[in-house]
């Protein structure tokens, strides 16, 4: 065992809507290893990317954090601390990657000066030495003459760029925990695996912990330890990456799968949607938000809510999970 | 250069509509120059004579272009009641004006800055409706009656500063200031409103922006995300309000002028217009056209300063 980096308990919050309040993630439990990434997949809408803002502490002011809610970041429970409590703690211990690298920069801020306040607010480096430390993590990112790229403003790079200036601005003060919040969504396909390989290499070198939220489970099998398939603002499965691409044990997260298309189909092969819509979060269904649209559903799955059980590697929140013969 | 060649050309479209008009405006008063020039009890035939002597009688375009002819030589006319120079007296005058209503504008921007944010911080919250409700307030009121209930607390009740007057920058910074500054802040009150109301509206939008929550992540303070980082992108309509306002400002100023004694081009304007001074009239409106323009010009400056995206137009990768 690691050193536990976070440890997020029960997290569960909600936002108040006209037609009452919505739940976007309800429950979730989450502890992270020094070194290891975690990946967190499921459809948009899933609570995946409430649940990184939550870790972040960057929820709008009317979002409502449930009570016994907390997220203990090495060791100390973000939850219990006030904003400005919180300031040095963000982008030195935990930082983040956005979506859209067109957005998440500043459009009338030098690149050099987004990254060197960073360094200055946190490191307390003086100007030069930051000016020349942000040089140096735009090189080590990949950035090609990050002498001249340093005072461009971010309308003057393209896309894979501007992301990996994005990038090393989250590493910029050697934070423990890195969440990427589905960081090539916004990208051309070309620079996809680009980004993703220097995340990786990032994560491994500096030995940080990550969270890569993402839709593509594609890119949890090849860039991440272990997996949590949320669905309806719940974890419906957990178990590390090879584990659970081998013995799928919830129908959602084979469903999934299934949706993924594989080389050795033949051609012109129907891809399995998965039918149906996401659950109302306002008047979520009773029993199990996935039962709706599942296949195997039987009648306690309507009436009851299957807990997260299963033994320390793999869990999942099912009343008819998989064999799991049938699915290897 | 097509930038500048395009600014030219509205300069010229401005100005010649500008003092066209104006021409055509002080010609339909009833009343002209030459009763004033002859006198409280001349008899027509005197004003009829002063008339034939200085040109009045001629067709309007033909006196038109030929004062437009003089501006562009360098001969802007002299006064018809005290023979000044008018270019000279223009000159001597407009830097008082330029002077107030710049600290006006100062001052505006100085109340509209941080309460605007303030209100962009929080929308709706106590903080905020106590400003719009200070804001609407103060821009209810015509500057020439904040300027008196000014004077009457800070001149005639507290005794701090002077009701009227004006001193030379060369008697002393603060000597210059002084009387400027409850002029100024009469204006103020009036201008800052609008400013303050299309930052907030526009920063409520930015402080939405993802790369506020990227400050917010970086672990910046609230003053620097808000100075820092949202400030310069939320300012853009309040600057075409800014250069726009211009325009209103001249007005206040000539108004303003006459309550707080202050010698400016207001003062020369009212004057040529009460004894039909004509030329001098077109003096000091081409001159606060073509203060109007600049100002707007150098507002379409600013734009590149604050956008890094106009200054380089056209190089942006996708």
């Amino acid at each position: 065992m690691g050193e536990i980096i976070l440890d997020v308990v029960n997290q569960r919050t909600a936002f108040p809507t006209k037609r009452g309040m919505l739940q976007a993630v309800n429950g979730v439990n989450l502890t992270l290893e020094r070194g290891r990434t975690l990946g967190v997949v499921g459809e948009s809408g899933s609570g995946k990317s409430v649940l990184a803002r939550s870790i972040m502490g960057l929820l709008p002011r009317a979002a409502q954090t449930g009570p016994g809610s907390s997220v203990h970041l090495n060791g100390r429970d973000l939850t219990a601390l006030s904003e400005r409590e919180l300031r040095p703690i963000r982008g030195r211990e935990v930082s983040t990657v956005f979506q859209d690298p067109m957005t998440a920069l500043n459009p009338t801020l030098t690149v050099g000066a987004q990254l060197i306040e960073g360094l200055r607010h946190h490191l307390g480096m003086p100007k030069r030495a930051a000016r020349a430390r942000a040089i140096e993590l735009l090189r080590s990112v990949g950035l090609p003459q990050p002498e001249t790229r340093v005072d461009q403003f971010p309308h003057q790079l393209s896309g894979g760029m501007r992301q990996r200036v994005a990038i090393a601005i989250a590493i910029s003060c050697e934070p423990d925990l890195l969440i990427a919040d589905e960081p090539t969504t916004a990208l051309d396909v070309t620079v996809q695996a680009e980004i993703l390989d220097l995340l990786q290499r990032q994560v491994r070198e500096r030995n940080m912990a990550m969270i890569l939220i993402t839709h593509d489970m594609g890119v949890v099998a090849v860039r991440c330890d272990d997996v949590a398939v949320m669905y309806a603002g719940r974890i419906v499965e957990q178990a590390p990456v090879r584990e659970l691409f081998q013995r799928t044990r919830m129908p959602y997260t084979a469903a999934l799968l299934s949706s993924i298309p594989r080389i050795t189909d033949g051609p012109h092969r129907r891809l399995d949607a998965i039918g149906g819509r996401p659950p109302d979060l306002i008047h979520p269904p009773a029993g199990c938000a996935f039962a709706p649209r599942c296949k195997f559903a039987s009648d306690p799955c309507q009436g009851v809510m299957p807990a997260l059980e299963g033994d320390e590697r793999h869990r999942f929140a099912c009343h008819t999970p998989l064999q799991v013969e049938a699915v290897a | 250069m097509r930038f500048l060649l395009r600014r030219f050309q509205r300069l010229v479209i401005v100005m010649a509509a500008v003092t066209f008009v104006t021409f055509i405006l002080v010609n339909v008063l009833p009343g002209d120059v030459a009763y004033e020039m002859a006198g409280m009890d001349a008899s027509e035939a005197e004003v009829a004579e002063i008339r034939e002597e200085i040109g009045l009688n001629r067709p309007l375009p033909i006196r038109y272009l030929e004062w437009v002819g003089g501006v562009f030589t360098g001969d802007w006319g002299r006064s018809f009641i005290n023979e000044e120079d008018v270019w000279h007296a223009i000159t001597q005058r407009f830097p008082v004006s330029i002077e107030l209503m710049l600290l006006a504008q100062v001052m505006a921007l100085a109340l509209a800055v941080p309460m605007g944010m303030i209100s962009a911080y929080r929308p709706d919250s106590r903080a905020d409706r106590i400003i719009a409700g200070v804001a609407f307030a103060s821009v209810s009121m015509p500057s020439f009656m904040t300027g008196l209930l000014l004077i009457y607390f800070f001149s005639l009740t507290l005794g701090w500063l002077p009701a009227t007057g004006y001193e030379p920058l060369s008697a002393g910074l603060w000597a210059n200031l002084k009387p400027m500054i409850l002029p100024a802040l009469s204006l103020a009150l009036v201008e800052w409103t609008v400013l303050m109301r299309t930052l907030r509206a526009e920063m409520i939008g930015v402080l939405q922006e993802d790369y506020i929550s990227l400050a917010r992540a970086k672990g910046m303070s609230n003053a620097r995300i808000l100075w820092g980082h949202a400030l310069r992108p939320s300012s853009f309509t309040m600057l075409t309000i800014l250069g726009l306002q211009v325009a209103r400002l001249m007005g206040g100023t000539i108004i303003i002028e006459q309550i707080f004694g202050i010698p400016g081009v207001g003062r020369l304007l009212i004057h040529a217009v009460y004894t039909r001074d004509f030329i001098v009239i077109q003096g000091c409106v081409t001159f606060f056209a073509l203060a109007f323009v600049l100002v707007n010009f150098a507002v379409d400056i600013a734009y590149a300063w604050l956008d890094p995206r106009v200054r380089q137009g056209g190089k942006a990768h996708g």
